[in-house]
């Protein structure tokens, strides 16, 4: 078996297939570690420049009273680039980087009530009119690149031996047919792993040399995982094209095939699908959104009537009021948050049907991995969610310890007006974690895996029952 | 003997496995996608349509002209040859306010509609993106053994022991392969148009029947040179082998690779401190004109009197019976839009005020001249800036990618279909004429110093004399006009790959 796969290989590396592929691969390669280079110091820049405002705004109101903090909330709260977004860009361009937290609603010129988390509802991408491509990531050269040059290194792997004959004279040796099949795929795994791995290599040297740019152990830890992730998804292809070369006579035909496959499979199924189920299931339209937003707000304002904004400061008012306050943020934010759990529903549908494409399997391994994309982005939310309820009891556990106080929250008469030391406030930190991510990427990967499994013991009993 | 050839060659390309599975592909392909586009249209459509009710009704909501900011509000209807070439029309805003404060662009339009920013992460594929990716393959397919091939069998040296010319061959080949190109390209076109047709809220005239004859024009250019680029390859090779490996690389790199990696490469980023110091520009004078509206209410016998607003002299003037007074601004340091704007609402001015009318109504005349004069004076600058910070590296990227086919065919169709920049462009410059016409209605109507400005009591305001918006698609020959350059480039790419071909076959030896 051995000697098979080192024939394939010597083959394989003296053709011009594997110049191109490593000329394309190291290009694609050093391209994105430049661009990561360029682009990354200002992304971290851009963040550490709003986490020192998003500081100093909290600071400041700190420093004035317990009230304007309760009143104003956090801010805005910032995504944390990944260090590894080389690896998936994810999409960043359409997910939004801040989630509000402040904002508070104007009553009146001296009447402000008290601050809410809200999710931008507008594509970021609003202003652009520029011809929108696929970013140069490790997601696009490993799903679309790497499995068309897969497909290339094997379509010819059986058909071209069965047509000059070879394939007979080396059966009639006794070697069983599932060696020759895994010589052969070992060989071509080799074959197209060695300009892979050079350029990935090539790569993470150009991004390791930057000094301002650290990747720590878990990083590294990370872009094994995504290797590994490659090598998997090569293998498929690399499958799938043993199969289709050993079913079909000529190889001509069997690049046809596979490049109709490759074409289906990688191009057209993950987004044709997607935007079907899309389309099929409900989302909500911005004007019903605002329907309902109305009709909430209107039957709020109607169970508190006008003793809310009576001129006179009496207890009962101003409990009344503090309460109106609370509640219309509340109010506000759950209907953000039923939009966007809809729109979230709506997105996940569309992209479980997806599965159905190894490609898009694989970006999505790559983005939990490289800490971007979509669930990344519901990490965020979920943080800025958790943030916002740590901040809310804080503000009232130190308003509770103000014996001075009213404790009605979001009321300048009835809350403790004294300075917060800074330090104190709760400050949001956005983390994420891997070992959540293996978890729900686990099924990902071993369907992956089973998606090799079956296309390699389908390509072995094509391969058996061939006639030579 | 052409005839023959062309017979010949017909022949040998239909019956082979590889145009079955052409033709089977694309029509899949071309079939599903105009299914979910078809939806995804009418969908749009709707959203449209109700929009427009919603803010028609919006408006004769308005008891006073000054409430018009906010509620006149127009939309962009989706285009129906965005089936074709989606381009811009789903990305960029469709809800656009017309208000004398400001000038309309693209960048100040928000999205009315189902907006799941989500979905966005899809990309959307469109007809001649199905094109572009499939149709280059199946060219290339048939072109890679045209040659090689008939040379590689001997029967390339047969042929030419009969007394025909060499580009008599060469250009049978070609005919035939490109009429085998066009079945799959014209059955899928077809079957789209009929489901086009079958949908009862796609109405299409003649005018896009002759755009969509554009983009097939475009579409043969676009599959007939990528045949051609595989001819040459095939006609420089030996080997069919050889020539199919680099017919795939030089697809892979035409079409998926270099698309995306010069735009990820290549920086294209407009200096931002020119962006900041435009932005100051225009809001140091909305800021001279605040004080200069200060001034005014100062020079005001009546209206400066301290008891009537003291520091916020434009609050409500001490009218007696103003319910509320408002303020509309925006502030987008990002697309340079800044604007302040204040104003009253009086449901019914009680008899003490009464004398203390005609100054207000003179203060707005003055407040609401002034704000077109500074608007027309910040569009000024705005527009250049816009130009320099949206406009041109859009073009710049747009440039880069027409070094590939791929980018021409894109750039060509858009422009048939009207969905390219220049195409969403003329819908906001007719928004742009839009406010205007409403601007001189006012100022006709004498509208800006009319009472019904701020007042609900005396005179009821008219909404359905205002001018009516409407917007019509440019006509086909601009279309054409946009669409012909890119073209020309193709077929000059085209004419110039023959010769080449025809050189190399020429002289090279059997």
């Amino acid at each position: 078996m051995w000697h098979i796969t080192k024939r394939e290989i010597y083959d394989n590396l003296n053709s011009l297939r594997f110049a191109l592929t490593t000329v394309l691969l190291l290009a694609l390669m050093l391209t994105n570690a430049v661009v990561h280079l360029r682009e990354h110091p200002k992304r971290v820049q851009k963040y550490s420049d709003a986490v020192a405002r998003y500081e100093n705004r909290l600071a400041a109101y700190a420093n004035e009273s317990l009230y304007l903090l309760a009143q104003q909330g956090p801010g805005d709260l910032h995504k944390k680039p990944s260090p590894l977004r080389f690896c998936a860009e994810g999409g960043d361009s359409f997910l939004s980087g801040t989630i509000n937290a402040g904002d508070p609603f104007v009553y009146a010129e001296d009447m402000t009530g008290v601050w809410k988390l809200s999710y931008p509802s507008m594509t970021p991408n609003l202003e652009n009119v520029r011809p929108d491509v696929i970013k140069v990531d490790w997601g696009f050269i490993i799903g679309y690149v790497l499995s068309l040059v897969a497909f290339l290194f094997t379509f010819d792997i059986i058909a071209s031996e069965r047509e000059r004959g070879t394939l007979r004279l080396m059966l009639a040796n006794s070697i069983p047919r599932y060696t020759v099949l895994i010589g052969k795929f070992l060989g071509a795994l080799i074959s197209v792993s060695i300009p892979f791995t050079l350029s990935i290599l090539m790569n993470l040297l150009v991004i390791s040399t930057a000094s301002n740019l650290h990747l720590n152990a878990e990083a590294w830890e990370r872009l094994g995982v995504i290797f590994f992730i490659a090598i998997l998804y090569m293998s498929l292809f690399l499958a799938l094209g043993v199969l289709v070369s050993a079913r079909v006579r000529q190889s001509a035909v069997s690049l046809v095939v596979l490049l109709l496959v490759w074409v289906t499979l990688v191009i057209f199924m993950p987004n044709t699908l997607a935007s079907m189920t899309g389309e099929f299931s409900p989302s909500m339209l911005s004007g019903e959104f605002w329907k309902r937003y109305r009709q909430f707000h209107q039957e709020l304002d109607e169970k508190y009537g006008d003793r809310v904004w009576s001129d006179k400061s009496d207890t009962k008012t101003l409990t009344a009021r503090s309460e109106y306050f609370a509640e219309h943020a509340a109010l506000d934010e759950r209907l953000n948050e039923d939009r966007l759990s809809l729109q979230i529903d709506q997105f996940q549908h569309a992209r479980f049907i997806t599965r159905v494409s190894p490609v898009t399997i694989v970006q999505h391994l790559l983005e939990s991995f490289a800490g971007t994309g979509f669930e990344r982005h519901l990490q965020f939310v979920e943080n800025t969610q958790r943030y916002a309820r740590q901040f809310r009891e804080f503000v009232v556990d130190t308003d509770r310890e103000d014996p001075k106080s009213l404790h009605l929250i979001g009321i300048r008469e009835g809350m403790s007006l004294k300075p917060v030391s800074p330090e104190a406030v709760p400050k949001f930190k956005d983390t994420l974690s891997l070992s959540k991510d293996f978890n729900t990427r686990a099924m990902e990967l071993l369907l992956l895996t089973l998606f090799v499994m079956v296309l390699l013991s389908g390509a072995y009993l094509a391969f058996v029952r061939v006639e030579v | 003997m052409l005839k023959t050839l062309i017979g010949r060659e017909l022949l040998d390309n239909l019956m082979t496995f590889r145009f079955a599975a052409a033709v089977f592909i694309t029509l899949l392909l071309v079939v599903a996608n105009t299914v979910v586009l078809l939806k995804d249209y009418e969908q749009r459509l709707t959203a449209y349509t109700t929009a427009v009710q919603e803010s028609h009704e919006e408006l004769r909501e308005e008891k006073t002209y000054s409430g018009y900011g906010g509620a006149l509000i127009v939309h962009r209807p989706p285009n129906p040859l965005s089936i074709f070439n989606l381009g811009l029309d789903k990305q960029v805003g469709n809800k656009i306010e017309v208000y004398h404060a400001f000038v309309p662009t693209i960048w100040d339009a928000e999205k009315h509609g189902a907006d799941n920013p989500f979905l966005n992460l899809f990309t959307s594929i469109d007809i001649v993106l199905v094109f572009q990716g499939v149709l280059s393959l199946l060219a290339l397919i048939f072109a890679y053994d045209a040659l090689a091939g008939e040379r590689e069998r001997g029967t390339l040296r047969l042929v030419l022991t009969h007394p025909i010319q060499r580009g008599y061959i060469l250009f049978a080949k070609y005919i035939s392969a490109m009429l085998c190109l066009l079945v799959p390209l014209l059955i899928s076109l077809l079957l789209s148009i009929i489901l086009l047709t079958t949908s009862t809220k796609v109405a299409l005239n003649t005018d896009d029947f002759l755009r969509i004859g554009g983009i097939v024009l475009t579409s043969l250019l676009y599959v007939s040179l990528f045949y051609l680029i595989g001819l040459c390859i095939s006609a420089i090779t030996r080997r069919t082998s050889t020539a199919l490996m680099l017919c795939m690389f030089v697809w892979g790199v035409l079409v998926l690779v270099y698309p995306n990696l010069i735009l990820t490469a290549v920086e294209i980023t407009p200096k931002p401190d020119a962006k900041i110091s435009v932005y100051n520009q225009i809001k140091q004078t909305w800021e001279e004109f605040e004080r200069e509206k200060k001034q005014f209410i100062r020079n005001d016998a009546v209206l400066s009197r301290p008891s009537r607003g003291g520091e916020d002299m434009d609050a409500g003037f001490g009218l007696e019976g103003v319910e509320y007074t408002f303020w509309k601004d925006e502030d987008k340091p990002s697309i340079l839009l800044y604007f302040h704007q204040t104003g009253l609402y009086a449901g019914k001015i009680k008899a003490e005020s009464e004398p203390q009318v005609p100054h207000v109504q003179n203060y707005y005349n003055f407040y609401n001249r002034e704000t077109v004069n500074i608007v027309e004076r910040t569009w000024l600058v705005r527009k250049p800036a816009l130009e320099a910070i949206y406009v041109q590296p859009a073009n710049l990227g747009r440039m880069l990618l027409r070094f590939s086919p791929v980018g021409l065919y894109d750039a060509a169709t858009e422009a048939w279909a009207g969905t390219d920049l220049k195409g969403i462009q003329d819908f906001f410059s007719t928004v742009q004429r839009h406010r205007r016409a409403v601007v001189d209605y006012f100022y006709d109507k004498k509208i800006f110093e009319s009472r019904q400005w701020f007042a609900a009591d005396k005179g009821t305001v008219d909404w359905d004399t205002l001018p009516q918006f409407s917007f019509q698609r440019s006509d086909t020959g601009i279309n054409a006009k946009r669409a012909l350059p890119d073209m020309l480039l193709l077929l000059t790419m085209n004419v110039i790959l023959f010769m080449v071909i025809l050189l190399i076959f020429i002289k090279s030896e059997v």
